[in-house]
């Protein structure tokens, strides 16, 4: 540790280096351990305990919990955990699938524009990203609603009775959801595709290739990264969204954010909520796992 | 054929972004109270919201949580990126590290934003004065700003590389000197976009905001998100494209700003 | 370098940021739309006490905020469901009155002193109180059944419904419409209702929960037909609909009678104002603006000649006899009180 070692064209001994590296690390990864690590522990040893009638945590230790996450709940039986956890997991992939698919032409498109035209192109993205969740979200409770050109368009081709809004129920979440992805999708896919290798693609016309296999064996491998960040930035967020689904979907979609929310609300629930919450997290660490072992570069912009 | 159906998917795309708030907009100036029927231009509902002292309150607490923290992040995002990509980290720890560092981005901001919760909650146990407000909002935004600058700024270092350091080094520059001259100069667009990215997402959350926050700390979104449990008003059409108006500014106000610089 | 100055300055300005809250200052916590913005004002104009009024759409939304959101310690006076009364007393989140400081007590209507929920009123005063029942728009149901049916029993909806997103109220009206009590700790009572209002929620007629103003707000604005309501929330609507289309009523099968109260939080900053504000809440003239207002029923025997003859005859407001026959007063469940937390919240996510 303490022989010298030429680091960077710099002369020093590792140990003086890694306590460097420390001090200058030392402060982030402090912050993140008091404020993420261990209120997560927190969280999965609340997942154990108990709550009395009046709201108060008990921590005796029980799988009471888990129990009713399994379905057995006040009503008796029911898989209604188990659907929740599926509706929102569905909603995950149907929402990345077409937030993705939409932010790949986008991409292509705005890389494709003069430089005036790009940085507008990428304003326009931008801006709804700097509004707030909230406001995309009751938006589009107000273009849904029955006096509009959208309610009033499936009323007319008799999807809906005539008066009704287009929400709460799914549509109006799905939408409200691939709205809120689309910029997280395309700012990554974008910054990837501006740093295409163009030459490649045309060197793949020459030699006459059809144009979906110049896209998925040209095109694609390249954008892996940008791809790989999009997905996640779109797949992770919906996992746990409830804003959109509360407001759009009323209490007839339910979803684990939903769910989580109110019992850090008015159920009052916090063991509850905290198994709940843990189930996320799992989920999301096998995600994570998976990222991990097709993540090539960590280029996000 | 291709081309038509790229616009056609870029037409879907900047309708399904930009049609709910153009809806909004326009019924912000609807002389209608209740109702959405078309009752004539009017900028009532403008003028009323300068009279409101609780939304004038929450957009000060709004700017306030995302300079602060986006300032904290930044600080933090960007040495903790240096410490991790600029000294010989053996494997191991690194690959657990960069896991902590990801974890944020890859874990839905409900979850850590309930962790906080349970864990205010338990320190409020033991010390009855803690009480939620603007430094617990400020907390758990720099918790997940960080996480979003550190990745940016390791990548912006990872397409630096340390062949500059080197040189520098052969050139027999000292550690400040190597920072300031070299380092922080080559880096600075990879930190300002890090603080942009933070301060955008400060300013979009609405989860974490809203788990953290005490009595007297709401931001915009909390209270719109309470105004809108009574029913959506005209006064919330206004507040929204006013903010709606601010994001424009904010965003070609930068661009304008990045190509001074280049 | 420029960035390192920006920083410190910023970081600098928080510091000096938080000033301590002036004085004469009084929080109050209390539901939308259930204050006349005249009387705070009247009330600072009178006293120099400046009102900060935030407000909040749910009961559960209450509590929790006083339970784990610091509440009682920001909060100098709260408006609550007199039901609620002795949780937060057991919770230690509300203080005992000063009665001395609070004379116009004696306004009180007599049945509002020394009630069940509230023994000799150490902790609370009533403020305003109603009913639980159906607003609906006369144009599109006519004719309406008068009872909980349209809600729960598929073959007798008439049109779309918001329910209320008030634990105690809507598992209530399930009860009732069961023949069961509204306060009932049986469980299979209460798993019951609990189902009946499971299916009306997943019904395709239903248009989910709302609190507080939010069910009457959106049969107003046309989003729905009928709604779960509170008598005052109702009489507003019914008043302010320029079509005189919309109507209330008290089902058949029974309904819930409640009354609000004024607690003080337990750390309420600053308690001699909370004091000051209730005794001026509760004198005549100002029981009478009050009630004017929220047009609920005033607990304020004072203020009765002060209020219009229409009002004291309305239905809606003061109902009959043989309405208030059905009526029940929410009581606490005790123990039980887990069990409706659990059904409500299997309601509620499934």
């Amino acid at each position: 540790m303490d022989e010298p070692l030429v680091w960077q064209g710099r002369l020093t001994a590792r140990r003086r280096l890694m306590r460097e590296a420390w001090s200058c690390a030392g402060g982030g990864l402090l912050w993140l351990t008091l404020f993420l690590v261990l209120p997560s522990l927190l969280v999965g040893g609340m997942a154990f305990a108990g709550r009395d009638p009046y709201g108060q945590v008990v921590w005796d230790f029980t799988l009471e919990n888990f129990r009713r996450l399994a379905g057995f709940g006040a009503l008796g039986w029911s898989p209604a955990y188990f659907y929740i956890l599926v509706r929102s997991l569905w909603l995950a992939l149907v929402v990345t699938l077409f937030s993705v698919g939409l932010a790949y032409p986008l991409a292509f498109f705005m890389a494709g524009l003069g430089p005036r035209r790009r940085a507008l192109a990428l304003a326009l993205v931008a801006i709804p990203l700097c509004t707030n969740l909230i406001i995309r979200t009751y938006a589009w409770e107000l273009l849904l609603s029955p006096q509009l050109p959208p309610a009033r368009l499936a009323a007319w081709l008799g999807l809906i009775a005539p008066g009704e809004a287009l929400y709460p129920g799914a549509l109006g979440v799905y939408l409200g959801m691939i709205s809120y992805s689309l910029p997280f999708a395309v700012l990554p896919l974008y910054t990837n595709v501006e740093r295409l290798n163009w030459s490649q693609v045309e060197a793949a016309r020459d030699l006459y290739a059809p144009g979906w296999q110049v896209f998925a064996r040209v095109i694609l491998p390249q954008t892996l990264p940008g791809l790989s960040a999009a997905v996640v930035l779109t797949f992770v967020p919906t996992l746990g969204i409830f804003a959109i689904a509360d407001r759009l979907g009323g209490a007839t979609f339910m979803l684990v954010g939903n769910a989580i929310q109110q019992q850090f609300s008015a159920s009052r629930d916090y063991p509850f909520g905290a198994a709940l919450s843990l189930v996320l997290i799992l989920l999301t660490l096998a995600g994570l796992l998976l990222y991990r072992r097709h993540q090539r570069e960590t280029a996000l912009l | 054929m291709r081309g038509r159906l790229l616009v056609l998917a870029v037409a879907l795309g900047l309708a399904l972004l930009y049609l709910p708030l153009l809806a909004v907009a326009l019924y912000s100036v609807n002389a209608a109270r209740v109702g959405l029927i078309w009752q004539g231009f009017a900028l009532d509902w403008y003028t009323r919201l300068l009279h409101h002292p609780a939304i004038l309150d929450a957009a000060r607490n709004t700017l306030i949580l995302a300079l602060l923290s986006t300032a904290i992040s930044t600080l933090l995002g960007t040495l903790l990126a240096l410490g991790l990509e600029r000294y010989p980290w053996p494997r191991r720890p690194r690959r657990l590290l960069e896991t902590l560092v990801d974890l944020p981005v890859v874990t839905p901001d409900l979850v850590f934003a309930a962790a906080l919760v349970v864990a205010f909650a338990l320190v409020r146990g033991l010390w009855a004065g803690f009480e939620l407000g603007l430094p617990t909002m400020i907390i758990g935004h720099v918790t997940f700003q960080l996480s979003f600058v550190a990745l940016v700024v390791r990548s912006r270092l990872a397409l630096i590389g340390p062949t500059l350091s080197e040189a520098a080094r052969d050139l027999y520059a000292s550690s400040g000197q190597l920072f300031w001259r070299v380092t922080l100069p080559l880096l600075w667009p990879g930190i300002a976009a890090g603080a942009l990215l933070a301060f955008t997402l400060s300013l979009d959350d609405f989860a974490i905001s809203f788990f953290t926050a005490g009595p007297g700390s709401d931001t915009l979104a909390i209270y719109i998100y309470a105004s809108l449990r009574r029913g959506l008003s005209p006064e919330l059409h206004a507040l929204s494209t006013l903010i709606l108006l601010a994001s424009v500014a904010l965003v070609l106000g930068l661009q304008r700003l990045a190509q001074k610089e280049s | 370098m420029h960035l390192l100055c920006l920083l410190c300055l910023l970081l600098l300005a928080s510091c000096g940021k938080a000033p301590a809250p002036p004085p004469a200052e009084l929080n109050l916590y209390i539901w939308s739309e259930y204050l006349d913005p005249q009387i705070p004002a009247d009330f600072t104009a009178k006293t120099g006490v400046k009102v900060n009024v935030s407000m909040y759409e749910s009961s559960e939304e209450m509590l929790a905020k006083l339970q784990h959101a610091g509440g009682a310690g920001q909060y100098d006076l709260a408006v609550v469901s007199n039901m609620l009364v002795p949780t937060l007393v057991h919770l230690k989140l509300i203080q005992a009155l000063d009665q001395g400081r609070i004379p116009n007590r004696e306004n009180l209507d007599p049945l509002f002193l020394d009630p069940a929920y509230d023994q000799g009123n150490r902790h609370s005063l009533a403020y305003q109180w109603g009913t639980v029942g159906l607003l609906y728009n006369q144009a599109k149901l006519p004719d309406l059944e008068p009872s909980w049916a349209v809600l729960f029993d598929p073959a007798r909806q008439r049109g779309s419904f918001v329910l209320i997103d008030e634990m105690r109220d809507q598992l209530g009206a399930a009860l009732r419409f069961l023949g069961y009590s509204a306060n009932t700790t049986d469980p299979g009572e209460l798993r019951r209702a609990g189902q009946l209002v499971l299916a009306a929620k997943k019904s395709p007629r239903s248009r989910g929960f709302e609190g507080g103003v939010g069910g009457k707000s959106k049969v107003v604005a046309g989003l729905a037909d009928l709604a779960v309501v509170w008598s005052g929330d109702a009489l507003k609507a019914i008043e302010e609909d320029p079509k005189g289309e919309l109507a209330y009523v008290v089902p058949q099968e029974g309904s819930i009678v409640w009354a609000d109260a004024m607690v003080i939080p337990a750390r309420a900053p600053n308690p001699g104002a909370a004091h000051q504000f209730i005794n001026y809440l509760l004198d005549a003239q100002v029981g009478a603006q009050l009630s004017r207002y929220t047009r609920y029923a005033s607990p304020n025997q004072a203020a009765r000649p002060l209020l219009p003859k229409e009002d004291l005859e309305n239905p809606v407001l003061y109902p009959p006899a043989e309405v208030r026959s059905h009526l029940e007063y929410q009581r606490e469940v005790g123990e039980a009180a887990r069990l409706y937390d659990e059904v409500w919240t299997e309601v509620k996510s499934r």
